[in-house]
């Protein structure tokens, strides 16, 4: 019986594509980036060892500094105005049955849209001149703002994009999450005289914590990836004011051909990314224990 | 009355929400058929009152959109078939085939990528495609593309075809089947539903994909869609009803897709976003 299903070279066969391919595009990478940290390589055949140079040269620069605050506010942004947002919409969302199937099209669809075309669109909407957003300020009175272009603007600006773009995508997840709530731990409640408010407090938010979590620990891993939208709407200007880790590294490494530069900032961009996923599980996501209905 | 009150306040954000939402897109529509930005300015919010639709085709053709969107096509086709081929392949000898310590050490060693954050391997990756001498041809994005969603696919390949009863594969060994015919011919029809799912995230990742085609194609012959649209941006960024009617080529196949798929997609990319 078990024959069919052993056969060494089947199995080494069927497996073999995929191995070759992760080790050369997420092991190998990784490796050569560690391993040129250490170097002065500019593309060129010959490079020698300057051991931790490239590391303490970023990290003694302010502006990479900057990019680094950048990223903790995408992280911030989203703890913090996204994640309440995210689940009074999904409340309501939850508490309406007409209309339900529209919300939740609606909310979901920026989603699935390109990054670039969003921030294109976008990109319009902050014009000053002809931009919607300015237009709409106007009819209030109030003066245009130089949304990308001035620095005390330009991270905001982007950071509500972004908002716009995945608060929906939250939004369905949490949805689920509390579509999934047995009917009769609301109905109880509302036996014993709890308004909708205290049920929605007392009983749905903490039955959600765990999908919530969810939401932060993904938010986190999107905030560290956040840099497409900012090429798109500011290129990381004006000034470097909204340049995070990945835009400062690929401006200051391939234009220039630093590459062993480039590569630790690679290297940094791994050890923060595992540092704050690390920290978020062992220090908040533990205490949110798992919930059995 | 009161009940009937709290219900609509509900019904008051959520539409608020929507406008929100909405509106931008409707403001890129009414703009893409407006004369210029003179008709933008003057009359942002409303309906043209005369319908510039040239601007449609100006836009198609300085902006290459057929060009574009045919190089975004064939390469996320290609790469999402190519994953979903060696994906499969992977996830059968881990999860069918009779070698359980083995499988299970290959398993763990592939969710190792999931912790490894793709904005550390870009520029590493940049690097080892100059050496190769492959920047600005396909193969700087069909093959990242094609790899970098291999540990996704296994985890829900191998999630699937784990609970697929093994009386089925017994029945097929008795019928004289061997491993790659149980492949073929019984788990792979079997894992349609997981296949699709699979199909539509990884296909959207690659549709939109930014990063990669920006730093790795700066030739504009393999450009893809959101580039394209980038560098049509970067060029006539004084025209916006032009660059509407560009937003609104590129858009709304997105949506229409989305209309007939949405709950698959739904589905698919909540799931991704949980596992991945």
């Amino acid at each position: 019986m078990n024959k069919a299903l052993r056969s060494p070279i089947t199995y080494f066969l069927f497996l073999l594509p995929a191995l070759v391919l992760f080790i050369a595009f997420f092991i190998y990478p990784v490796i050569v980036a560690i391993y040129y940290s250490f170097t002065n390589w500019n593309g060129f055949a010959n490079y020698k060892f300057i051991g931790f140079d490239n590391y303490i040269r970023v990290m003694s620069k302010a502006d990479f500094w900057a990019s680094v605050k950048n990223n903790g506010f995408f992280i911030l942004f989203s703890c913090f105005v996204q994640v309440p947002l995210i689940i009074f919409f999904s409340l309501l969302i939850s508490n309406v049955k007409r209309l339900r199937g529209l919300y939740k099209t609606a909310v979901f669809m920026p989603s699935v849209m390109s990054t670039a075309v969003i921030g294109i669109l976008w990109g319009f909407i902050y014009d000053p001149d002809v931009g919607l957003l300015n237009k709409i300020l106007g009819k209030l009175g109030i003066d245009p703002i130089m949304w990308l272009s001035d620095e005390k603007w330009a991270m905001i600006s982007i950071l509500i994009t972004n908002a716009w773009q995945w608060t929906g995508f939250y939004i369905v997840m949490v949805l689920a999450a509390i579509l999934s709530i047995p009917k009769e731990l609301d109905e109880a409640a509302m036996i014993d005289g709890a308004t909708g408010i205290q049920r929605a407090l007392k009983i749905t938010v903490p039955l959600i914590m765990p999908i919530v979590s969810v939401v932060i620990m993904l938010s986190i891993a999107g905030a560290m990836k956040a840099a497409d939208i900012i090429i798109v709407m500011t290129k990381g200007g004006p000034a470097g004011s909204t340049d995070v880790m990945t835009t400062y590294m690929m401006k200051h490494s391939i234009a220039s051909f630093k590459y062993g530069y480039g590569y630790s900032i690679s290297v940094l961009i791994f050890i923060f990314t595992l540092l704050i996923t690390l920290a978020y599980q062992f220090l908040i996501a533990r205490r949110a224990e798992r919930i059995e209905y | 009355m009161v009940k009937l009150l709290k219900k609509s306040v509900n019904h008051i954000f959520l539409l608020g929400y929507l406008v929100v939402i909405l509106f931008p897109f409707l403001f890129v529509l009414f703009s893409s058929v407006k004369t210029d930005n003179g008709a933008i300015s003057s009359n942002p919010f409303g309906i043209p009152t005369e319908f510039a639709w040239d601007n449609y085709v100006k836009a198609w053709v300085n902006a290459n959109i057929g060009g574009y969107f045919w190089n975004s096509l064939w390469i996320s086709t290609v790469a999402t078939i190519a994953t979903l081929i060696i994906g499969s392949l992977a996830s059968f000898a881990i999860t069918r085939m009779r070698y359980n310590k083995l499988s299970f050490i290959t398993f763990q060693f592939i969710l190792l990528g999931l912790l490894i954050p793709g904005n550390a391997l870009l520029l590493p990756i940049y690097g080892i495609l100059k050496q190769l001498d492959w920047l600005n041809t396909p193969m700087a994005l069909l093959l990242p593309y094609t790899a970098s969603a291999i540990p996704f696919t296994v985890i829900i390949l191998a999630a699937f075809m784990r609970s697929i009863p093994s009386e089925i594969e017994e029945a097929a060994v008795i019928d004289g089947l061997k491993a790659p015919g149980i492949f073929a011919r019984v788990v792979m029809p079997l894992s349609v539903p997981a296949l699709v799912t699979v199909f539509i995230v990884n296909f959207m990742s690659n549709w939109n994909e930014f990063l990669l085609a920006n730093y790795f194609l700066s030739d504009d012959t393999w450009r893809t869609l959101p580039v394209g649209m980038v560098g049509f941006r970067d060029a006539y960024n004084t025209n916006y009803a032009q660059m509407s009617a560009g937003i609104v080529y590129s858009v709304v196949p997105v949506m229409v897709i989305y209309a007939f798929l949405q709950e698959k997609i739904i589905e698919g990319l909540t799931a991704g976003g949980v596992k991945g």
